[in-house]
């Protein structure tokens, strides 16, 4: 008798927890890692998404973890050989190796692809699929304080644009009167100081020799080439950059060029706005600072003077061995519509690989958003910077050599060419 | 007959387990097994994979066997070379200056230097704090525009010697060693005070009495007697530095020009930087420096061990 009853509780207690069971089931976690947990208005936007979609899809909970770049790809790296990667994470184009290896899931059974701006899908297209969500593009920019320039007397002409001798001449007005011409450092990126370099080559090569730059199959011997690396060589030669060029952090050089000591200019992607539009208190940019926007120099003889670099920077994949596909797939197209890309624009102030309807934008940077319009009308566009287009050792060579030693004056235009065809020319 | 000075049988055979002095082989396990298995899973295993690893290219999932193809490419690789050189100069010269400033603030210790109980503490210090901590120190003190470094030259009048001290390629690896030797200093002092302190007394007090001189007295009676002191702390300091990595990596990522690339910051970019995932290429590497740090420690051993043993 005891026992029955016994047996009874007993199978009482496992119905009535088999009756809960539907109650007490969790909804799929999401694991998620982004990047920009610096930049407030990018946090921002993905935190508002991820929140969006938890209240729409309550089957369905996101662990958002916001952690730097090089911090995900490291982690990263790791986790997709053992299984353990998130199923959503932060990846730039320039990183192929992951889609190479398998690691990413194609997304167009996912996501609406007319969400995605038709120039940023080739970013993320690999075999006819889209990999990767372009929630951040870019155009390299040169940025200039209107009231530096101005008073070291020199005036930017309508078109915005200054000739490779009038560039010149604004670095010397700029070293004389004791004004940094160009803010730049490299101390924690491999790229800024190519920035200048690269434009200006693209501008007097055109996009396609400057391709075949990129790719491997013309030589830094090519004339052309030698002449524009003289050319920013005499810049160098000149004092164009702080001389803690070699150390200066990128939101180093932010502060350098709007805040102290100061600068003529700063040439910086569009993704300038991150740190720029920060509070003051922040480290942001003043408040009534004269920011101006200029085309890069035009090259003698150029053949592309309206020549731009375009890119796809921050992106979202999904981990191919995800466990959470479902929730992490609903999660990626809730946030590529055109209402995102728009807001996106809004809150950031910069590009987007998202479809986007600028006609709809209220930013209190109107006035910035104008201007960046402005100088992006009627350009030709370029896609990828020299590390969207170079790999392993090429890549390695250009942060050393082009990123660092040789606008830092470390190096002359000889050995530059020498060690950049070394590692990636194919001819 | 049998002799009253003959062991008992139980203890005849000293594998026996009745050996008082040896325990069952079930404690024996219980307690070999979780340091053996630590030892195998996170060491034993990695280095062996490593050396395994290191005959293949590994793309994605699939591992394709090379045989000796990434040893051969080692030896042709230029930026290899670059970083074995500078961590060599780092490995061999570095540990002087380690060692000898550790003795040095030590000697000034032992000699009764005023606030000797605060400096000690001040001197040890650096010790306690991770490589970041101190590498964003000495960022900030080798700032071109503010560091302390320049702004010191300036004050004296010698602006004309600031420099961009972690972006001159013939100064970073330089500045790097400093900042590594400021680290460990306080190490040094510490074992070579312990070591000073037991020394016998009355072999200094003979010194004493001889009228022998304080250089004297360092150069001929404590310095040979703190040599194997010396040694120890000279080869501890050189494996660490043949290892040497964080300070690097967060100071100038290799740079500028590799000009203080080393082995280990080599190794990690060519494993998580480099746009693959191989890690075929970053083993062979890793086996090759394994194989060098083993040798040279041997070497080293050999070369300044005393042959005569020191008794007192």
């Amino acid at each position: 008798m005891r026992w029955g009853r016994f047996g009874c509780a007993v199978a009482a207690a496992a119905l009535s927890i088999g009756c809960m069971g539907p109650a007490l089931a969790q909804p799929a976690q999401v694991n998620m890692w982004s990047n920009w947990p610096d930049e407030p208005a990018k946090k921002d936007w993905v935190s508002a998404r991820v929140k969006e979609f938890e209240a729409a899809n309550p089957q369905c909970s996101v662990k958002l973890s916001f952690i730097p770049k090089a911090d995900i790809y490291t982690q990263a790296k790791s986790a997709v050989r053992t299984g353990q990667a998130p199923d959503i994470f932060y990846l730039e184009p320039d990183q192929p190796e992951f889609l190479a290896g398998g690691f990413l899931e194609p997304l167009d059974s996912y996501i609406d692809l007319s969400g995605l701006e038709d120039w940023a899908k080739p970013a993320w297209t690999s075999k006819g699929k889209v990999y990767g969500l372009p929630v951040e593009a870019y155009t390299v920019e040169l940025y200039y304080n209107k009231d530096l320039v101005k008073k070291v007397g020199v005036d930017v002409p309508a078109n915005f644009q200054l000739t490779q001798a009038q560039f010149a001449d604004l670095v010397k007005k700029g070293v004389a009167a004791g004004i940094t011409p160009i803010s730049q450092g490299v101390g924690d990126r491999p790229f800024p100081g190519g920035l200048l370099l690269y434009e200006a080559l693209l501008r007097k090569l055109g996009p396609d020799d400057y391709g075949k730059l990129l790719d491997g199959t013309l030589s830094y011997k090519d004339p052309r080439v030698i002449e524009v690396m003289d050319w920013v060589k005499g810049l160098v030669d000149a004092g164009a950059y702080p001389k803690s060029f070699s150390t200066l952090k990128l939101g180093e050089s932010h502060f350098y060029f709007y805040n102290t000591p100061g600068a003529l200019t700063f040439p910086d992607p569009s993704w300038f706005t991150g740190r720029a539009f920060a509070p003051p208190e922040s480290g942001g940019m003043p408040a009534n600072f004269p920011l101006g926007i200029m085309q890069f120099p035009a090259m003698d003889g150029g053949k592309c003077p309206e020549c731009k670099t375009l890119a796809v920077a921050g992106s979202f994949v999904m981990y191919s061995k995800s466990k959470n596909k479902d929730c992490a797939g609903a999660l990626l197209k809730s946030m590529a519509t055109r209402d995102n890309g728009t807001k996106w624009m809004e809150q950031v102030s910069l590009q987007t690989g998202l479809a986007s309807d600028p006609s709809k934008i209220k930013s209190a940077h109107a006035d910035y958003f104008a201007e960046l319009n402005a100088r992006n009308k009627g350009v030709k566009y370029f896609f990828g910077t020299p590390l969207f287009h170079y790999r392993a050792k090429c890549a390695e060579t250009y942060t050393q050599v082009m990123n660092n030693a040789f606008p830092a004056g470390l190096i002359s235009v000889q050995d530059a060419a020498d060690k950049m065809n070394a590692a990636c020319f194919k001819g | 007959m049998t002799s009253t000075t003959a062991l008992p049988d139980d203890i005849k055979s000293p594998g026996s387990v009745a050996d008082p002095r040896r325990t069952s082989w079930p404690v024996l396990v219980v307690f070999l097994v979780p340091a053996l298995a630590i030892y195998v899973g996170l060491t034993a295993y990695p280095a062996f994979r490593t050396i395994y690893d290191s005959f293949f290219t590994i793309e994605g999932l699939d591992a394709t066997f090379v045989g000796l193809d990434n040893y051969r490419a080692l030896m042709s690789d230029e930026t290899f070379w670059v970083a074995v050189r500078n961590t060599f100069v780092w490995s061999f010269i570095a540990p002087i200056l380690d060692v000898s400033t550790g003795l040095l603030l030590a000697l000034a210790l032992y000699a009764g230097v005023p606030f000797a109980r605060f400096l000690r503490v001040a001197w040890f210090t650096p010790v306690l704090l991770s490589y970041v901590v101190v590498a964003i120190l000495w960022m900030w003190i080798y700032n071109y525009d503010w560091g302390i470094l320049n702004e010191l030259l300036r004050v004296v009048g010698l602006g004309a010697l600031a420099q961009s001290w972690l972006g001159d390629p013939n100064l970073a690896l330089g500045a790097l060693i400093v900042t590594h030797a400021w680290k460990w200093a306080g190490f040094n002092m510490v074992v070579c005070l312990a070591a000073i302190h037991s020394l016998p007394r009355e072999v200094l007090e003979a010194a004493d009495l001889d009228n022998c001189g304080w250089g004297a007295k360092l150069r001929h009676v404590i310095v040979p007697m703190l040599r194997p002191t010396l040694l120890n702390l000279y080869i501890l300091a050189f494996i660490g530095k043949m290892k040497i990595f964080d300070l690097v990596w967060i100071m100038t990522g290799g740079g500028p020009l590799w000009a203080t690339e080393t082995v280990s910051t080599y190794v990690y970019k060519r494993a998580f930087n480099w746009n693959t995932f191989d890690l075929g290429y970053p083993s062979a590497i890793a086996t090759v420096w394994f194989g060098v740090v083993c040798a040279a420690v041997i070497i080293l051993n050999r070369v300044l061990a005393s042959k005569d043993r020191l008794e007192y």
